[in-house]
């Protein structure tokens, strides 16, 4: 509602100014309140689980959406929706690729994304991370995918997040990265994964501070994703859509006072 | 065998005076086995030294032996050291010098070697991917897997500790305190170590095993360069302060993350 009347008066304050001075930038000013918002919201692991309701819940406020997933052609539901509404594009990169991202990058160049959303991650396998039977082989594809990998993205679209008008990055972290919660032993390197990965964010946060770029971490709660499937029927999940929208609320809150905080998806402060 | 001459002469030492044992470290109390890894320099070598030094039986790690002259000096004047090859970031060397080692009781596990992986190729903007896997192999996985594979021979001794040296530069809510970004990777592995020796206090609690976190402060070391702050302490400094920490926990510190004066770190 605000927003309408303040552009009302701003494209009535700007008509008066360009009748007034005849000059080519009033009008241009105008010509820019006057067509539809445009926010740009950027997804990484889009194919499935948690990264489609993003794209899903973004596309559906109107928002475009630059839906990223590793292998497109594998990605049945994203096609389906992207062919069902035009705001949708679907673009290849693999987070652990950084050449798939410098690509995405450079083809992107010049166009303002309003949120980056970091949300290609994976678990690891509860099996490989069991004391005296530790797989190390998953190591570095934890490792990567979950903290270089956001780091990486990020850094590829810094110029392009902070030409937009809302400069966010976010994480989708975990709770399972919270030192201070750990009750019992499990998901070694997934939780180190993510507690590494605030550790990238709370320090991102700060280098991108000048240039006005707000950077968060935000976490959907144990979900009935994939992701959960070992796990699947032994303890609650909630629907990914609620996660996500829950998600969502909590990132149209950051700010840049809040620039460095985690909050899970129902506003709850999660500790370090 | 070297282990318990030094172990009679507190005894007698005991015996003759209870001021005798007042001024002796709380450290040279209750000595046994240590294992350290990167004993070559800095922290890690006077680690070695002291507790040689104390009486301790000594098993220095390195990954270049042949390299290592302090430590083979230091090991020529003390015949309680040995020094072992060791790579932590190489599991199969790790595995095969826990099967080495079968048998042997180690009391303290000192999980040192770590490497920052540059300042200057973490600076965002200019990050050099290239050194993130081994700054994570070194800081994360090496200490993970050390305490994976010889927690058997901890369990076996009398003390039962595996002590991780991380830093305040892993402490989430001290670095979201502080203004400056610095070394990106190097801080989020030590976030992720902290993390991962969490787990593992809770995993080996059941064992009788206690797994601390220390940072030993800002010593002056290769590790910082030429970097020269007043607050810095030297290594010996440094391993004199930790050495009674180490010494003192019990069970019920498990999983604590202890700054060198003491004090817990803020997670
Ligand atoms: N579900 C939960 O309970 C839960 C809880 C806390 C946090 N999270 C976090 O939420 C995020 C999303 O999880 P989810 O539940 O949606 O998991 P999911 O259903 O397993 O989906 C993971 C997504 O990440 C993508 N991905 C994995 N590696 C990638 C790579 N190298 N490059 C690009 N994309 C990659 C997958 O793509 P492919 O289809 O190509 O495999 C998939 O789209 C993760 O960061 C996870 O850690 C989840
Ligand atoms: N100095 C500080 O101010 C400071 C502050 C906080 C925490 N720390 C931590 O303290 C620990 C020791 O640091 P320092 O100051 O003594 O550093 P340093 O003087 O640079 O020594 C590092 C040691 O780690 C060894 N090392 C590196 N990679 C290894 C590997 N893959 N396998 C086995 N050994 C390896 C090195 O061996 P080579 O001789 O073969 O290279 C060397 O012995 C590190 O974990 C560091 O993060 C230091």
């Amino acid at each position: 509602m605000t927003d309408d009347i303040e552009r009302r008066d701003v494209l009535i304050a700007t008509a008066m100014f360009t009748t007034m001075l005849g000059m080519g930038f009033w009008t241009e000013a105008a010509m820019a309140a006057d067509a539809k918002p445009s926010t740009t919201v950027l997804i990484t692991g889009a194919s499935r689980g948690i990264g489609t309701e993003f794209v899903k819940q973004y596309a559906a406020r109107g928002y475009t959406v630059i839906a990223t997933a590793r292998d497109p052609a594998k990605a049945v539901d994203l096609q389906a929706l992207a062919k069902a509404n035009k705001n949708i594009s679907i673009e290849r990169m693999d987070v652990l690729d950084h050449a798939s991202i410098d690509a995405l990058a450079a083809k992107l160049k010049g166009k303002p994304i309003d949120i980056l959303v970091n949300n290609a991650g994976i678990g690891g396998g509860g099996v490989n991370q069991v004391f005296g039977k530790i797989n190390y082989a998953v190591f570095d594809d934890v490792m990567k995918t979950n903290v270089e990998g956001p780091l990486k993205v990020s850094e590829a679209f810094i110029d392009n997040v902070a030409a937009s008008n809302m400069k966010k990055i976010m994480m989708v972290s975990s709770s399972q990265g919270s030192v201070a919660s750990v009750r019992s032993a499990s998901l070694y390197f997934y939780r180190a994964s993510k507690s590494a990965l605030n550790m990238v964010t709370v320090n991102l946060a700060k280098a991108l501070k000048d240039k006005g770029v707000i950077v968060g971490m935000v976490a959907p709660g144990a979900t009935d994703t994939d992701f959960m499937i070992e796990v699947r029927g032994r303890m609650p999940l909630g629907k990914p859509s609620e996660r996500t929208a829950g998600m969502i609320v909590q990132i149209d809150a950051f700010t840049m006072e809040k620039s460095g905080q985690f909050f899970e998806w129902n506003g709850e402060t999660v500790p370090w | 065998m070297p282990a318990k001459i030094p172990r009679r002469t507190t005894l007698v030492g005991m015996a003759a005076t209870f001021s005798t044992l007042a001024a002796k470290p709380v450290y040279a109390q209750g000595m046994g086995t240590v294992l350290i890894t990167g004993a070559s320099r800095g922290i890690g070598f006077e680690f070695a030294k002291r507790y040689a030094e104390t009486g301790w039986t000594v098993i220095a790690t390195a990954r270049d032996p042949a390299m290592a002259e302090p430590l083979k000096a230091l090991a020529k004047a003390h015949k309680n050291i040995r020094i072992e090859k060791l790579d932590v970031s190489d599991v199969k060397a790790v595995d095969a010098l826990a099967e080495k080692l079968k048998g042997t009781a180690i009391d303290v596990l000192i999980n040192n070697a770590g490497i920052s992986g540059g300042s200057q190729n973490q600076k965002v903007g200019a990050i050099k991917y290239e050194v993130f896997d081994d700054v994570m192999h070194t800081n994360v996985l090496g200490p993970i897997k050390m305490a994976e594979a010889f927690a058997p021979h901890v369990a076996a001794s009398t003390q039962k500790k595996i002590i991780s040296i991380s830093s305040t530069e892993g402490s989430l809510a001290g670095i979201s305190a502080r203004p400056d970004v610095n070394s990106i990777f190097y801080r989020a592995s030590k976030s992720a170590l902290n993390m991962a020796m969490i787990n593992m206090a809770k995993a080996l609690k059941d064992k009788g095993i206690i797994v601390i976190m220390l940072s030993p402060g800002l010593v002056q070391t290769d590790f910082v360069g030429d970097l020269r702050l007043p607050i810095m302490i030297s290594a010996e400094q440094s391993v004199a302060m930790t050495m009674p920490i180490i010494a003192r926990v019990t069970m019920d510190d498990t999983g604590k993350y202890f700054r060198h004066t003491g004090d817990l770190a803020a997670w």
